[in-house]
Parts: C-alpha cells; sequence; structure tokens
C-alpha cells in the first residue's frame, strides 16, 4: 500500500534523489513540465506577471513535504536552499494551490540573510500541487512544487493540542545556535472550521505575521494567513550561527500583538 | 402497563426465532469465544483502516446476565455490528439492554445502528456525543460503504448514556462497571468491568501487537496506564486490538514502552529545537519491530504528540 511507504521510503528515496542529483549533468526542467493548476496561472499573472519563472534544482532549492501527509491540519512543509540560493533570496512564497486561501505565507528575508531551512505547519484542504516560489536579490525568479494527498486540514476541528493563551511564544535554538524554532500559541481558525458542540462555524480568527528582528530592523518576516496550522510554527535555519539577540513580534489578525526575546540557547518563554 | 414475566420470555422466544431465521440467511453470526461464563468475545484482525475487511479490526463482544445482554463496542461497519448481533441471538434470547462504545473510533462504533430497537441504551463516556459529532462528517465520507444506507450519517448513533467518573450496569446476576478515564488514546475513553468473571474491557486503552494510535494525550495514557495497573481482582483483559491476556501488567509494559519512548525522544528533539519533519523521521524507532502497522499509525502519533509536547 502506497501509505505504508511514507516516511522511510520517502526518506530514502530523497536523499538518494539528493545524491543522484548531485552528478554534474545539468537537469533542464521547463516550467511546462511542472503541475499547472487554474488557481496558479491567476497568481502568477498577479505577483510576477510576464517574468520567466526557473525551476530549483537542488543546488538552489527544494521542498520537502510528505506526500502522505501525517496531519492533514498540520502539514509539515520544508524548504532547502541549496548553494546557489544561501545568501541571495529576498522573498519566498509558500502555496497550497487548493486551499481556499491558495497563499500560506510570503517571508521576505534581509539582504544577505544566510537562510538554509525553513520549516512550517500548513493546512491542506484537498490533493494539491504545493508551490514554493522564491525571488533572488538580482530578480530571478525560480520554483519547485510538488503533489501532496490530504483532504479536510482547512475544516478539520481544533485538536487535542488546542487550548493555552493566543499569543504565547516559545522559542528554541538548537545546540549549535544555526537554528530556531518559533512556536506560537493561536487556534489560527481558517474560517472553515465548525464547532461541534454548537453546529455554528468558527469565525476566522488567525497570525497574521511573525517576524524575527535583529538590531532593531526584520531579518525575517513572514506574512502568514489561515493556511497556517493551528499553534503556528517557523523555524529558520541558518547557515552559520544565528544573530543574537533576536526578538520575534507576532501579530494576529484582531490586532493582536505578541513579542518575546531569544539572547542564544535553548527553551525561552514569553507570554 | 407492564406485561408479566412469562410474556416477556414468550415474545423473547418469538423473537429469537424469527431474528434467528432472518440472520441465518444474511448475516453469518460473528465467531465469538466464551472467555468465561456469559463472556463472549470476537478478535479483530491487525489490518489497516483502508485495507478490505477494515470492518472487523477491533476486538468486540458482550456479556450475558440473567436479565439482559451488554454489547461492548461494535465494529466498523452497520454489517459487522449485524453479525455480532447475530452471534449473540445464537448464544441468548434475551434483550439487548446495552450498547457499550469504549470510545468514539470508527472501527468501534460503526456497528451500532445494528443495535437501534426498543429499550437499548447506547453508553459511553461523556465527551463520546461530541467526538462522533467532530467525526460524523469524515465517517459519512471516507466510510461511506460501512454504513446503511451507504454513506448516511444518521446511521451514526448518538449516545443516549453519558458517563462521567464510574457508572454501575447491572445485567441481573452480574454488575458491570464503567470508567470514564481522562485524555489519553482519546478524550473519550470508556473500561468495562465484569465483576463475575474478573474481565477488564480495556478498550483501546490497551493495544497488543498493533500499534497504539495516539489521538488524545501520550503523557496523559501513559498516567492512565499506571492507574489501569493497579485495578484489583482483573483475571482476564480484553484489550481494544490483539490477543486477550490474564497479564495486564505485562501488557501495559510493553505499551508503556513504546509510549514513553516516544515521549522521551520527542522531548529531547523539542529541546533541540528539531522541525516536526526531521522528528517524525527520527523518534520512537527503537520500537519499531515490535509493532505492527508501523507505517500507517507511527508518523501521525509523532504529529499529534509534538504539536502537544510544543505546549509543556
Amino acid at each position: 500500500m502506497a501509505r505504508s511507504s511514507f516516511p522511510i521510503h520517502a526518506v530514502l528515496a530523497a536523499a538518494l534523489a539528493a545524491v543522484l542529483c548531485a552528478a554534474p549533468a545539468a537537469r533542464a526542467i521547463g516550467e511546462a513540465q511542472q503541475p499547472v493548476s487554474g488557481m496558479w496561472e491567476a497568481l502568477r499573472g498577479q505577483w510576477y506577471a510576464d517574468t520567466r519563472i526557473d525551476i530549483a534544482g537542488d543546488a538552489f532549492m527544494r521542498l520537502e513535504v510528505p506526500s502522505n501527509t501525517p496531519d492533514p491540519a498540520a502539514t509539515p512543509l520544508g524548504i532547502r536552499f541549496g548553494p546557489d540560493a544561501i545568501g541571495r533570496v529576498r522573498q519566498l512564497r509558500i502555496v497550497v494551490d487548493n486551499n481556499p486561501a491558495p497563499l500560506v505565507a510570503t517571508v521576505a528575508l534581509r539582504e544577505g540573510t544566510p537562510v538554509e531551512t525553513l520549516d512550517l505547519r500548513v493546512r491542506v484542504d484537498r490533493y494539491t500541487s504545493v508551490r514554493a516560489i522564491a525571488e533572488t536579490d538580482d530578480g530571478r525568479v525560480v520554483m519547485r512544487s510538488t503533489w501532496v494527498k490530504a483532504s479536510g486540514g482547512c475544516s478539520a476541528p481544533p485538536s487535542p493540542a488546542a487550548g493555552g493563551t493566543p499569543g504565547e511564544i516559545r522559542l528554541r535554538g538548537a545546540d549549535d545556535a544555526r537554528a530556531l524554532l518559533v512556536s506560537v500559541r493561536h487556534p489560527n481558525h481558517s474560517g472553515f472550521q465548525i464547532d461541534p458542540r454548537s453546529g455554528e462555524a468558527i469565525p476566522p480568527y488567525y497570525v497574521s505575521s511573525i517576524v524575527l528582528d535583529e538590531g532593531g530592523t526584520p531579518l525575517v518576516d513572514a506574512q502568514t494567513t489561515i493556511s497556517m496550522s493551528e499553534n503556528p510554527s517557523l523555524r529558520i535555519g541558518f547557515a552559520k550561527a544565528l544573530p543574537k539577540p533576536i526578538e520575534v513580534r507576532v501579530a494576529d489578525s484582531a490586532d493582536g500583538h505578541f513579542k518575546a526575546a531569544w539572547t542564544g540557547g535553548g527553551d525561552a518563554t514569553a507570554p | 402497563m407492564l406485561p408479566g414475566t412469562r410474556f416477556r420470555i414468550a415474545l423473547a422466544a418469538i423473537a429469537f426465532f424469527m431474528s434467528a431465521n432472518s440472520f441465518a440467511s444474511s448475516h453469518a453470526p460473528l465467531e465469538v469465544d466464551e472467555l468465561a461464563p456469559g463472556v463472549f468475545v470476537h478478535v479483530g484482525a491487525h489490518k489497516a483502516l483502508d485495507a478490505q475487511g477494515h470492518d472487523d479490526i477491533a476486538n468486540l463482544g458482550f456479556v450475558v446476565g440473567t436479565r439482559c445482554v451488554a454489547v461492548i463496542d461494535t465494529g466498523g461497519s452497520v454489517r459487522t455490528g449485524r453479525a455480532l448481533l447475530a452471534a449473540v441471538r445464537v448464544r441468548t434470547a434475551l434483550p439487548v439492554c446495552h450498547v457499550i462504545s469504549t470510545h468514539g473510533h470508527v472501527d468501534h462504533v460503526l456497528g451500532n445502528a445494528a443495535f437501534r430497537g426498543d429499550g437499548t441504551a447506547f453508553t459511553g463516556h461523556a465527551n463520546l456525543a461530541a467526538s462522533l459529532e467532530r467525526s460524523r462528517e469524515l465517517f459519512a465520507r471516507d466510510y461511506a460503504d460501512d454504513l446503511e444506507p451507504a454513506g448516511d450519517a444518521s446511521a451514526i448513533v448518538a449516545p443516549t448514556n453519558a458517563v462521567t467518573g464510574t457508572q454501575q450496569l447491572d445485567l441481573g446476576g452480574r454488575t458491570l462497571t464503567l470508567r470514564a478515564w481522562p485524555l489519553s488514546h482519546t478524550d473519550a475513553d470508556l473500561s468495562v468491568f465484569d465483576d463475575a468473571s474478573g474481565t477488564l474491557w480495556t478498550g483501546d486503552l490497551l493495544f497488543r501487537e498493533r500499534l497504539p494510535a495516539i489521538e488524545g494525550s501520550a503523557t496523559g495514557w501513559l498516567a492512565v496506564d499506571s492507574e489501569l495497573a493497579r485495578l484489583p481482582g482483573v483475571r482476564h483483559v480484553v484489550p481494544g486490538h490483539g490477543a486477550i491476556t490474564a497479564d495486564l501488567a505485562g501488557a501495559l509494559t510493553r505499551q508503556d514502552a513504546y509510549l514513553r519512548t516516544l515521549v522521551d525522544d520527542i522531548r529531547a528533539a523539542l529541546k533541540r529545537g528539531d522541525a516536526m519533519q526531521d522528528v517524525i523521521v527520527k523518534a520512537g524507532h527503537a520500537q519499531r519491530r515490535d509493532w505492527q502497522l508501523w507505517d500507517e499509525t507511527h508518523p501521525r502519533n509523532v504529529a499529534r504528540v509534538y504539536q502537544a509536547l510544543e505546549w509543556e
């Protein structure tokens, strides 16, 4: 059964593909070979007009999403930048074509910021293409996409992990101080969920931005939507040690503003 | 006006022969073993939720008193429920006074509709009603062929008797003690203990052979397990999935080894700030060879536990 091949086989396959793709022969993949959808065509025109969109090889960017997600309402999505992209990307868009709100996040990076990995969790409403589109500092647009089989992620009821105080922030730094995991306590109601007790629709209420400031200006600025999972999570990995301190600012759709500071090390918690 | 006892026996006898006839033709009785006098168990197969035969994967059964019968879980389709009812009718003509659901998962509750009728109470944890409401749409869509009529969400039976704390059911000559547990396998887990035989039905608070699925809380489940291990007078244990055993402590120890490994690995990964995707690949794998249906269940368990422990 296909389902049984995740995750070990998928990971082995990805590792194998990474090895194979390191071979010198450049892969010439045209945009035409990537999946298209009406929604994507519309968004592409709106965001990038007639700009040519290159398809990323592994030396630029990989997109890791389990094809059979373990949780449609919180599907892990990882961007892995290669040597051709690190320090050159100024903006990244993450799109789930068939979601009611296809744009998950628009992430702006400060010039020269050596982001190597970016991880978040997304809602996947039905079988869909998922895309990451990067814009480099010299104006190139580069895309990578994949296909995800899942359904119900936008209308899924709140999980057992729901609750707590909206806006609570947890910051966890990697041992080598090259990565920071930002966890935000928030229901991130999509507007497509039904309260099982009352039968009423739950109105949208979501985190609209997660910004990592350093030295008083944004280092990483993620503008987010209802397509982020409940308790949104953003993990940023650098090719070198993160600068510190980092101040994390979070805003939500009800004009809530929350912040926390990371000064290095492991767990840091802020209300 | 209450009918007399002899009249009721006559009615039951008529019902028995009528139902025995009709079920003999269309519903072969489910195979059950008599674990102890009046205690009947059907052991389900270890199959994935989308496999052929997925509607017969949970352990089901019934307990017969001198007055009436209590059915404990009914399987993953109305079909399976009817086959279970046929098995009841092979053994007794007494009415089914209680259908007890150990929790709200599809493989345990879809057969309930086969037992709808006068005087049958549908009993579960106080959270069961909300649990079924949350799942109703999903069950009707993803398990349409297991309902009658196909895809009919109204074939998912809402409970009529909610248990908070403990509740006793008198079947005549024996008493079942129901106990509602806090967040563990799900948020609506109920155990059943038959005092006459010393049989404990754990529902999915205990998995054997098949990897436990964590819908509620791994840490909550570990706490519940330590309480289950202290229950007195248990001579037979019917797990939600897997073989019947007399060794409750041993079975719980094995289950706890998985839950504990998962919790420890994920806590360590969170402390390092690892992303969920990497944790799904790495956490808990020391336990892999001890369990069936790992790939179908483990990644989701990690995702659930990671998202819960992120906030402990």
